[in-house]
């Protein structure tokens, strides 16, 4: 029976198969990677991210009681590997990395009116022209926003979890991830609005 | 309800975390206000493109590297302590 690599509210599926250094490398490496590489924009530092994860979870393998046991440990350490890197990446370029408060990133304007979304009513299949208008989009969210809008939204976890990886109270986790839902909708409203009717 | 109180409240509206009462106030001011209409809409479909996402791929190179870098373990065998 092939394993399921995904479910609703779930980033790692425990596989029902004993735990082999190969099966976490098949099963876990590519969900390592798509996390670090959302959060942190771009291949390379999401490639050093993976490679430094699976090492670490690779070497432990005999510590670990369990799937599930592996599966919560593996959340914690890529999240916290990428915003390591982030902040190695901050003071390499020797910028001021002042942890962002939530007036910092502004107190978002009202939304301004538009069209209506020319969208279906469940659509779920993106074309790959979309779906690349929706990378560049979360590319282009405050790094704030981004975690957790790729946490809750793109990784399906929920809010009590993203906070503790974050260090972030409920409260905040649900107020930056609204304002990263509505920069998302004001990214994408050119490419999705409806043509206007004469 | 206004326009401002149903941006406040969204977020527990879309994930059906309100009150029966306090979701008919939305649910009613949706119906009569095209705006929030139009906002609700947009906002559960930032949603759900995040979901549809395809998964990103590790390219054949960097697969290769992996795997290169794990081998001894891949192997089984135990890795040589790092000077």
């Amino acid at each position: 029976m092939p394993v399921r690599l995904r479910e609703e509210g779930r980033m790692f599926d425990p596989p029902p198969e004993k735990l082999t250094p190969e099966l976490v490398f098949r099963e876990y490496a590519p969900r390592i990677y798509n996390i670090a590489r959302r959060m942190l924009g771009n291949d390379a530092d999401a490639e050093d991210v993976t490679q430094d994860v699976l090492l670490q979870v690779v070497r432990k393998l005999d510590t670990f009681r369990g799937d599930s046991q592996l599966a919560t440990w593996l959340h914690r350490v890529t999240v916290n590997a990428a915003l390591a890197h982030r902040q190695k990446r901050a003071n390499r370029q020797k910028h001021e990395n002042h942890e962002a408060d939530e007036d910092s990133l502004g107190a978002g304007s009202s939304p301004t009116p538009g069209r209506k979304w020319d969208i279906g009513p469940e659509e779920t299949v993106l074309a790959a022209e979309q779906a690349g208008i929706i990378e560049k989009a979360i590319e282009q969210l405050p790094e704030p926003f981004r975690d957790v809008y790729v946490l809750a939204d793109v990784e399906g976890l929920p809010n009590n979890e993203i906070g503790d990886m974050l260090g972030l109270s409920l409260p905040a986790v649900k107020s930056r991830l609204h304002r990263a839902r509505l920069r998302m909708r004001d990214l994408l409203a050119p490419h999705f609005e409806g043509k206007v009717t004469p | 309800m206004n326009c401002n109180e149903l941006l406040e409240v969204l977020l527990d509206y879309v994930n059906g975390e309100m009150l029966v009462e306090s979701r008919t106030s939305v649910d009613v001011h949706i119906q009569g206000c095209q705006h929030c209409g139009i906002l609700v809409q947009s906002y559960v479909h930032t949603m759900r493109v995040a979901k549809a996402l395809p998964k990103c791929k590790l390219s054949a190179a960097f697969e290769a590297k992996l795997r290169a870098m794990l081998e001894p373990e891949l192997k089984g065998e135990k890795p040589k302590p790092t000077s």
